[in-house]
């Protein structure tokens, strides 16, 4: 916690009015004075140090790994390599896949020992864990490891991997196929294309990206003896789904495991996985009797911390006569890396099926998810999680085929969309929207965007020798359920009149002590200042899912205001004791009991003066369905191939908003998220080696001030009656959104160069590329 | 080993430590000054922006030797007793910060920056901002944060700000303005 108070800062004092339209949130105070605690912050008494070695190849047997010089190098303690994970037992990872895929076959899981045991896989696999008692003695040590290995041909595409005669990753993964799921109707399909009157046909590349969250990963670990438990103090996105997990890899039972976290530098779906420097920090510190401390550097970071997307996909839309759709193909190579990480292989089957109608009415659906291995960083879970990914399909199909059959974007979507009145709707692959109302969404966005005045504002462009276009994306997605059953809040009063609420979801920037907060503050009358969020606290046992999948308002927020009524509920009838009258004639407000027509009253304090006066509360939620209508508009200047993103417009259905500036700044996030991908982020591998070639921030383009303009945003609220609060998440529609808006922009400022298709990135060398060879033509 | 004393957020610091120790390990490991953030190993990131003698540097590429005997203010010493730097006042109230993590260096960036341009225009902003990333605000946010510092360091208070202030504050406020004025006179002497 801050050493510092609010009552020490007056400028940030003014907790008690706050509002849902400015900033100031709880958090900001330790955060903007250094006070906050990231991993790295965390030093135990004694601790070592861990550094791994890494392989700096892509796929090659161990032949030997020689130790000695390490072994000797001053401060060590000791050296890992792979047999110390088998002798441990450490060789597999939770994947949450557990349903049959086509055919009834069964995804093939590999091993994954903690460090690498008779081959290397992917650039950055470890080979060989280092302890001393410094954090520069464990990495001069690192570097007198020698391994010999025997190289062999590296894949680093699906296509590649799927090829007869490729190098195979896994004896176990023949063809290097993973898994193989389908959803829908291939039958009814197949009908459909064969009865069109237009197919639209694209193959789409959604390049693979380092989600890069700036805190670097870390962990320390400490293993109480006594107890027999293990602390992990490391950046995650909630306790519980990395104790499953990291149980799971070590066979430690999850009671046996505390993890801990205040702080956390960004997610994005990275920290839900566990890694194996967890499992092998977790056996150091119980062999060596001391903490044993490891924070990744950057470099190691884009060779190890998971990767997202990474998906080609071809889709094939049918249309009738009158731009009506009869069927959506779907055919999905997901590059999974050389391992199975917890999330990513349900992010590219489960979600994208979940989502593969979009918003629109298509009777016949089908899809076919193969996941691949290829000796690249595994891929998990990114900011969507694969809703991105389908949507950017749809959306650019239905874009692509607009501009085939020369229709108006808008008038396309408006005679496919799902109208209010089919809600709730059940899609033809299992999915059931709750709610939605695109076209009020749809004019709304094009008003805010002046759809209309884009003909002057292109022509005003040309004159100026720029290329102009609009691009619209009308998306919906699933928000996380969520492996856990329910989420819940644990609540109590203090005899100062302060609630404090506990959840297990974990904030990595999306500011729940604030947000939490105002949902508790509102529900029982009293001031924020009052009120006090704790995440990431073990010893109430709470059940609860991470922070992730848009889930956290819907789910843990939504329990916040029942935990808040039920600590109403039960101080009534112990207020009606103290007021000895009957609990029914016992009234509430702003913190206090009191019957009608009597002076007399309780506070909620009051029932804490002998301790704590707490309850718990849960709720399961499942999935609601955030939707909405982004409007992008770019000029590209065609001598350099640059663009500039003109305008961006959002009109999102969130559900009920409680903290506009946190709504707002999701938002800018992840559209942000979103462009970086469209316009400049991609990992590379280099084909031949498979050497990573995006290795640090000095290759890898991450996005930065400047790239977006300022962004019109819209709240079309509809509120959801799945949860107690009416949201429905927000978290991730603006990366799912922006996708599609921002490349659909971009095609159509070049489709009129007679440029057809382009894959992101559209980098300014793509594009000046692809309009330079335009012109040739 | 080489012996490094600077002065750090107004105290004297001496310590013994390896000569390739880099400013941003000498604060977080031998001051205990974690509030400067280290992101990356490319001096990419901006996480670790501290100012030395006046100038925001990142400290994660100069050694702890480079700086001997020199002035270092950290996030940690920006706040002027019980009053917030109007940057970090800023970033605050524009919600220019989500995990947080980069602020620190975005903060020292800025004050940074509003020396040389106390009065920049969005292109300069943007301009000053290069060295710094952010993963989480879209940037959007920061930039309006730096607007709004730039406006209360050039005496402007925003009237949301100006409002809120109390009369038994800005007595405190008139007090702690006498004391610095004082401050600066003894410091002149
Ligand atoms: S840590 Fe210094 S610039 Fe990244
Ligand atoms: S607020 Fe998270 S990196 Fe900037």
């Amino acid at each position: 916690m801050s050493p510092f108070q609010y009552t020490d800062f007056p400028e940030l004092a003014n907790v008690d009015t706050h509002t849902a339209h400015h900033g100031n949130r709880l958090e900001d105070l330790r955060l903007v004075t250094g006070t906050g605690k990231y991993t790295a912050d965390w030093n135990l008494p004694g601790q070592l140090y861990a550094c791994f070695v890494r392989s700096d190849r892509a796929h090659a047997e161990i032949v030997s790994v020689d130790v000695s010089g390490a072994r000797q190098h001053p401060g060590v303690a000791r050296v890992y390599t792979g047999e110390d994970a088998l002798r441990a037992g450490y060789d597999k990872f939770f994947v949450i896949v557990n349903w049959p895929g086509r055919g009834g076959e069964h995804m093939k899981k590999p091993a994954r020992p903690s460090l690498a045991v008779g081959k290397v896989r992917h650039v950055g696999d470890a080979v060989a864990m280092v302890i001393a008692d410094s954090p520069v003695a464990a990495q001069d040590a690192a570097e007198l490891v020698t391994v010999e290995y025997r190289d062999l041909p590296a894949v680093v595409t699906v296509e590649e991997a799927m090829a007869e005669g490729a190098p195979q990753l896994h004896d176990d993964a023949p063809g290097n196929l993973s898994f193989d799921f389908e959803g829908g109707s291939e039958d009814a399909v197949k009908a459909a294309l064969a009865n069109a009157a237009h197919v639209t046909r694209a193959r789409l590349e959604i390049t693979r990206v380092a989600p890069s969250p700036l805190e670097l990963r870390a962990s320390n670990v400490e293993y109480d003896a006594q107890a027999d438990v293990y602390h992990v103090y490391t950046c995650i996105q909630g306790i519980n789904m990395l104790r499953k997990q990291l149980s799971f890899a070590t066979d430690v039972p999850e009671e046996k495991i505390i993890v801990h976290a205040q702080d956390v530098g960004g997610s994005f779906g990275q920290r839900s996985a566990a890694y194996p420097e967890h499992c092998m920090q977790m056996l150091a510190a119980r062999e060596l009797g001391k903490p044993v401390k490891w924070v990744s550097t950057r470099a190691e970071g884009f060779m190890t911390d998971t990767h997202g997307r990474a998906n080609t996909v071809t889709g094939e839309l049918a249309l009738d006569r009158d731009g009506k759709f009869l069927g959506l193909r779907i055919d999905w190579l997901a590059d999974m890396g050389a391992y199975l990480s917890a999330t990513g292989s349900a992010s590219h089957t489960r979600n994208p099926n979940a989502c593969m109608t979009g918003v629109y009415r298509i009777p016949a659906l089908y899809g076919r998810f193969r996941l691949i291995f290829t000796n690249t960083v595994p891929v998990a879970a990114y900011r969507g999680a694969g809703r991105p990914d389908i949507a950017y399909v749809i959306e650019r199909l239905v874009s692509q085929a607009a501009a085939e059959l020369k229709l108006d974007p808008a008038e396309l979507r408006r005679r496919n969309f799902l109208p209010p009145e089919a809600f709730p709707y059940k899609t033809p692959t299992g999915s059931t929207y709750e709610n939605a109302d695109m076209p009020a969404i749809l004019e709304k966005a094009l008003g805010l965007a002046d759809w209309k005045g884009f003909p002057k504002r292109r022509a005003q462009s040309e004159k100026q020798g720029k290329l102009r276009g609009i691009g619209i994306a009308t998306v919906i997605e699933n928000t996380g359920a969520g492996l856990f059953p329910k989420d819940q809040v644990a609540i109590e009063c203090g005899a100062d009149g302060t609630v404090t609420a506990y959840t297990v979801a974990h904030s990595s920037g999306q500011g729940h002590e604030t947000t939490f907060a105002m949902v508790i503050a509102g529900a029982l009358g009293i001031p924020i200042e009052k009120v006090r969020v704790r995440e990431g606290i073990h010893d109430k046992g709470l059940i609860g899912n991470h922070t992730g999948g848009s889930r956290s308002l819907v789910g843990a927020g939504s329990v916040c205001k029942l935990a808040a009524q039920k600590l109403i509920e039960q101080g009534r009838s112990r207020a009606a004791e103290e007021l000895d009258v009957e609990p029914s004639q016992v009234e509430y407000s702003h913190g206090a009991f009191h019957t009608r027509g009597s002076k007399k009253h309780v506070r909620l304090a009051d029932l804490a003066k002998n301790g704590p006066f707490a309850t718990m509360t849960e709720a399961s939620v499942g999935s609601t369905f955030p939707n909405g209508c982004h409007i992008a508009e770019v000029e590209i200047d065609p001598e350099t191939g640059t663009t500039r993103i003109a305008a961006y417009n959002t009109v999102d259905d969130a559900g009920n908003v409680i903290n506009h500036s946190v709504v707002e700044g999701q938002v800018h996030g992840a559209v942000m998220q979103g462009a970086g991908q469209i316009f400049c982020e991609k990992v590379v591998y280099d084909q031949d080696t498979g050497q990573l070639m995006t290795g640090s921030f000095m290759d890898y383009c991450m996005p930065r001030a400047g790239m977006l303009p300022d962004i019109h945003i819209v709240d079309h609220p509809l509120p959801s009656g799945n949860n107690a609060l009416g949201a429905k998440g927000v978290g991730e529609a603006g990366c799912t959104a922006s996708l599609p808006a921002l490349a659909n922009a971009m095609m159509d400022a070049l489709r009129p160069l007679g440029i057809q298709h382009l894959d992101m990135p559209f980098t300014p060398a793509t594009v000046w590329g692809a309009i330079r060879a335009a012109r040739k033509n | 080993m080489a012996k490094v004393e600077i002065k750090v957020n107004g105290v004297k610091q001496s310590r013994n430590v390896e000569d390739r120790t880099l400013l941003a390990n000498f604060l977080r490991d031998e001051l205990g000054l974690t509030g400067t953030h280290i992101g990356c190993d490319t001096s990419q990131c901006g996480c670790c922006t501290v100012h030395v003698n006046g100038r925001a540097v990142k400290s994660c590429s100069v050694l702890a030797v480079q700086v001997n005997g020199a002035d270092v203010l950290t996030i940690e010493g920006l706040a002027k007793g019980s009053k917030l730097h109007p940057v970090q006042q800023a970033f605050s109230e524009c919600h220019g910060l989500q995990c947080g993590f980069c602020t620190p260096g975005m903060i020292m960036a800025t004050v940074g920056m509003l020396k040389d341009t106390p009065n920049p225009s969005e292109e300069e902003i943007i301009h000053g901002l290069e060295g710094n990333l952010c993963r989480c605000t879209g940037y959007i946010n920061i930039v309006k944060a730096v607007k709004q510092s730039a406006k209360m360091l050039r005496g402007k208070k925003p009237a949301k700000a100006a409002k809120k202030a109390a009369p038994k504050k800005k007595a405190k406020a008139a007090k702690k303005a006498k004391k610095s004025k004082k401050a600066k006179k003894a410091a002149k002497k």
